[in-house]
């Protein structure tokens, strides 16, 4: 449990303090909405949940937003990464590129449907353009070089050289 | 377990959805977001510092990196000024040299032809230069080679594009020669420990003394006359002998001659008056 926990509140203070120097034409990749899929790959939904959970409340209390919007839709994006383990070839890159981008694209989709409720004023087209869909094609990348060295550290560990 | 899991699910979505429906009831400003905003305010300030702390840090970090590739950057500026300022200094003097080469080169009575030296032999068996003029600049045997400072020796072997320079302080050299303020005619001849010596008659040389300058006699129309060869240095009498030697201190400082002027024209004219007092 430690190490979720350090992980997440890593993940988001990287997420303000390192992530701004990896912007490319303003689009920042979502770290914890990474770390919260690879740990739901490795340790299910209920754990990828509440990883979620707390990444994205952090997140929300950082940010000073509406506190619960990030953490209900990351709790959902870790929940439905921890189902699909054993149902997609989630170590496949072909699969983790698109599959990061479309789980982005939908917690987007999902962040905003919810915000709706409060009257959240921006349109879906350009939010989808300029923010849901470029972050989605970074976090995609991002998240599959993450995926490939957690892979290369277990292979590593399991040979007893780490 | 299965009920566990979606129960975690369910609990988590409603603990999320109470919180903003909290914050928003009456537009944010009722009790309930107000209570929120309390117990979130402490962690908020806490994220905020850690957050602070952590982009403090990383921004000291690309900091550093920058001041770092500053530094490199900087550190290969001053490296490539320095070589510029050594090669600004070196083209300076060789202007300087090449400006007195030049003069010289106009100042006299025949014609002149000037070469860099691309070759310097000191080994002791030969002291010899080799200069960029040969066959193709109609360089001959036996031209003589001068520098502003004096003479320096001559041709001795003509390639198309060089020619080697025997020097004067080279074993086999052999120049003649007079003492400029009394006419002491003799021999310049190099040795194998590199010196020169002037050789005299002694019944002709009782006047011989230190400083006495010595210039090309012109005999033998290899050399024209005048040319400042060296001062003498020292005076070795060897008593009855037939010859005295005069150790020479050459004009020229054979090893760093960089630019010399080979004579192709000959003049009967005396041409010491044309070098500076000090060769």
């Amino acid at each position: 449990m430690k190490w979720l926990l350090l992980m997440t509140i890593g993940g988001s203070i990287a997420q303000s303090s390192l992530v701004p120097a990896l912007s490319v034409s303003g689009v920042t990749p979502d770290l914890p909405l990474i770390l919260t899929v690879l740990i739901a790959l490795r340790r299910g939904p209920e754990i990828g949940c509440a990883a979620g959970f707390f990444a994205g409340l952090l997140q929300d209390i950082a940010g000073g937003g509406l506190i619960g919007a990030q953490a209900l839709t990351k709790a959902l994006a870790g929940f439905a990464t921890g189902l699909l383990v054993g149902r997609l070839s989630v170590s496949n890159p072909l699969v983790q590129v698109p599959g990061l981008a479309i789980l982005t694209i939908a917690e987007g989709l999902g962040r905003f449907l919810l915000l709706q409720f409060f009257h959240y004023p921006a349109s879906l087209g350009g939010l989808m353009a300029h923010v849901v869909l470029p972050q989605a094609l970074y976090n995609g990348f991002v998240g599959a070089a993450s995926a490939l060295i957690v892979a290369a550290a277990d292979h590593a560990r399991s040979r007893g050289w780490a | 377990m299965k009920f566990g899991r979606y129960g975690l699910l369910v609990s988590v979505l409603v603990v999320s959805l109470l919180l903003l429906t909290v914050q928003t009831r009456g537009a944010g400003t009722g009790r309930a977001s107000d209570a929120v905003a309390l117990l979130l305010a402490p962690v908020q300030n806490v994220l905020v510092k850690v957050h602070r702390g952590a982009l403090a840090l990383w921004m000291n970090y690309t900091d550093w990196k920058a001041v770092q590739r500053q530094n490199a950057s900087l550190r290969a500026e001053a490296e490539r000024l320095r070589v510029q300022g050594l090669r600004t200094e070196e083209t300076e003097y060789e202007n300087a040299r090449l400006r007195r080469l030049l003069a010289l080169q106009q100042r006299l009575p025949l014609s002149a032809l000037a070469g860099e030296v691309i070759g310097r032999e000191s080994g002791g068996w030969v002291r010899a230069l080799t200069v960029n003029r040969g066959r193709g600049s109609g360089i001959v045997q036996q031209t003589p080679v001068i520098v502003p400072e004096g003479l320096i020796g001559r041709v001795v072997q003509v390639r198309s594009e060089t020619s080697v320079v025997q020097l004067l302080n080279d074993p086999a050299s052999a120049v003649g020669a007079v003492v400029q303020r009394t006419r002491t005619p003799g021999l310049v001849e190099g040795d194998a420990a590199g010196v020169i010596r002037f050789k005299f008659m002694a019944r002709d040389g009782a006047q011989v003394t230190s400083g006495d300058v010595i210039v090309t006699s012109g005999l033998g129309s290899v050399f024209p006359k005048g040319l400042p060869i060296g001062r003498v240095a020292s005076i070795e009498d060897k008593g009855s002998a037939l010859f005295h030697f005069a150790v020479i201190a050459p004009t020229v400082d054979f090893a760093r001659v960089e630019e010399v002027l080979l004579l192709t024209g000959r003049t009967p004219q005396d041409v010491a008056g044309l070098f500076a007092p000090e060769g």
